[in-house]
């Protein structure tokens, strides 16, 4: 028999446990009211259960759009087996992702000082939008923009030839293009 | 009315373990179990960040709870949540510091098959929730990929992207909701 809950924790608080934000006095209160309530108890089964599928995904190579160096690490650490590809400002490089590889991740270099975030657009042959990240954010001490994309994605790509365009939002001038000329693998 | 373990409050249950009746004993321990080791589980999941080590925290908590009830142990039954709390605590600690104990207690406690997936994972469908991971906006797909994959709080990710801690607060609020919302998970009333 489940009791109603009087007094349920919010979303926030539910998440903010989770992620290891509270304070320790924070922390044992909804510990305490989790272990006196079955219906708050079943919200955080389901947050965690998000939480390991999102988890689940990353360690597959299926997540997309712009990552931290920090992040790209962490994957390589948990065996995630990544196609690497790094490209300057004007250049153009030839790439490819071969069976087995799980996420491939274009290291593009730009000067990111006082940057505090970039859009990056993503166009095909005959200036054909095929992608887009907006307004995300990115460390300006790094120097480089990190974009990857699913393996499984790449591989069901025909060849061709993509042009990236790294922007400052709300700035018109680039802080970078890149051209991709990807070759299917037959 | 006969009343079945399932209607039971946990303080009841309690009672019912100590005392031992014939015939309900057995229901009121599956009770107690089916009620808290999902519990026990997530507490050790947030402290320990190990799924299997997880497991057996809860499997090795019921096991001392209900022991402790069959013995007379447990003096205020109708605080067993505060028990099993404290007896999680207790043993998280334990494991913490001795990790290497993990395998011995997989091998000495309840066959692993008792313990069934939780019903939250079990619903969950990876490819919905793929696509709805690449329908948030790019800021709120980082901050949830490094909430729960990186295990980072809001402050290290606030650092890690050159954000306010309380702006990954509201990012990550408001791309929970999304993503809830996208794989039909309860949404908080308000």
């Amino acid at each position: 028999m489940t009791a109603p809950c009087e007094s349920p924790l919010t979303d926030d608080q539910l998440t903010e446990y989770w992620a290891h934000d509270l304070a320790p006095d924070g922390e044992a209160a909804v510990e305490a009211h989790l272990f006196a309530c079955a219906t708050c108890a079943a919200r955080l089964e389901e947050l965690s259960a998000l939480g390991s599928g999102v988890a689940d995904l990353a360690r597959q190579g299926r997540i997309a759009g712009i990552i931290s160096r920090a992040l790209l690490n962490q994957l390589q650490h948990d065996g995630v087996r990544v196609r690497y590809y790094s490209v300057s400002p004007g250049e153009t490089i030839p790439c490819a992702v071969f069976p087995g590889d799980d996420l491939v991740v274009l290291s593009m270099r730009a000067d990111l000082t006082g940057v505090e975030s970039v859009n990056l657009q993503v166009t095909g042959p005959d200036d054909r939008p095929l992608g887009q990240a907006l307004d995300v954010p990115v460390a300006s001490s790094s120097a480089d923009v990190l974009w990857a994309t699913p393996g499984a994605f790449v591989r069901a790509m025909p060849s061709t030839r993509l042009q990236l365009t790294l922007l400052t939002p709300g700035r018109s001038a680039a802080l970078g293009e890149y051209v991709l000329e990807h070759h299917a693998q037959p | 009315m006969v009343r079945t373990a399932v209607d039971t409050n946990d303080g009841d249950l309690a009672r019912a373990i100590t005392a031992g009746a014939a015939g309900t004993a057995g229901d009121a321990e599956a009770e107690l179990y089916r009620r808290f080791a999902p519990r026990v589980r997530l507490y050790g999941l947030r402290h320990l960040r190990d799924e299997d080590a997880a497991q057996d925290l809860a499997q090795h908590v019921m096991l001392m709870t209900i022991q402790k009830l069959r013995q007379g142990a447990v003096r205020e039954s109708d605080e067993i949540g505060s028990f099993i709390l404290g007896t999680s605590r207790t043993v998280a600690i334990e494991l913490k510091r001795r990790e290497r104990r993990r395998e011995a207690l997989r091998d000495t406690f309840l066959p692993r098959q008792t313990f069934a997936p939780p019903e939250a994972d079990r619903r969950l469908d990876l490819d919905q929730l793929e696509l709805c991971l690449s329908q948030l906006a790019d800021r709120e797909r980082s901050v949830v990929l490094l909430t729960f994959y990186g295990e980072r709080p809001a402050a290290a990710v606030a650092r890690e992207l050159g954000l306010t801690e309380g702006n990954v607060r509201v990012v990550r609020h408001r791309a929970l909701a999304r993503l809830r919302k996208c794989v039909a998970l309860p949404q908080e009333s308000r």
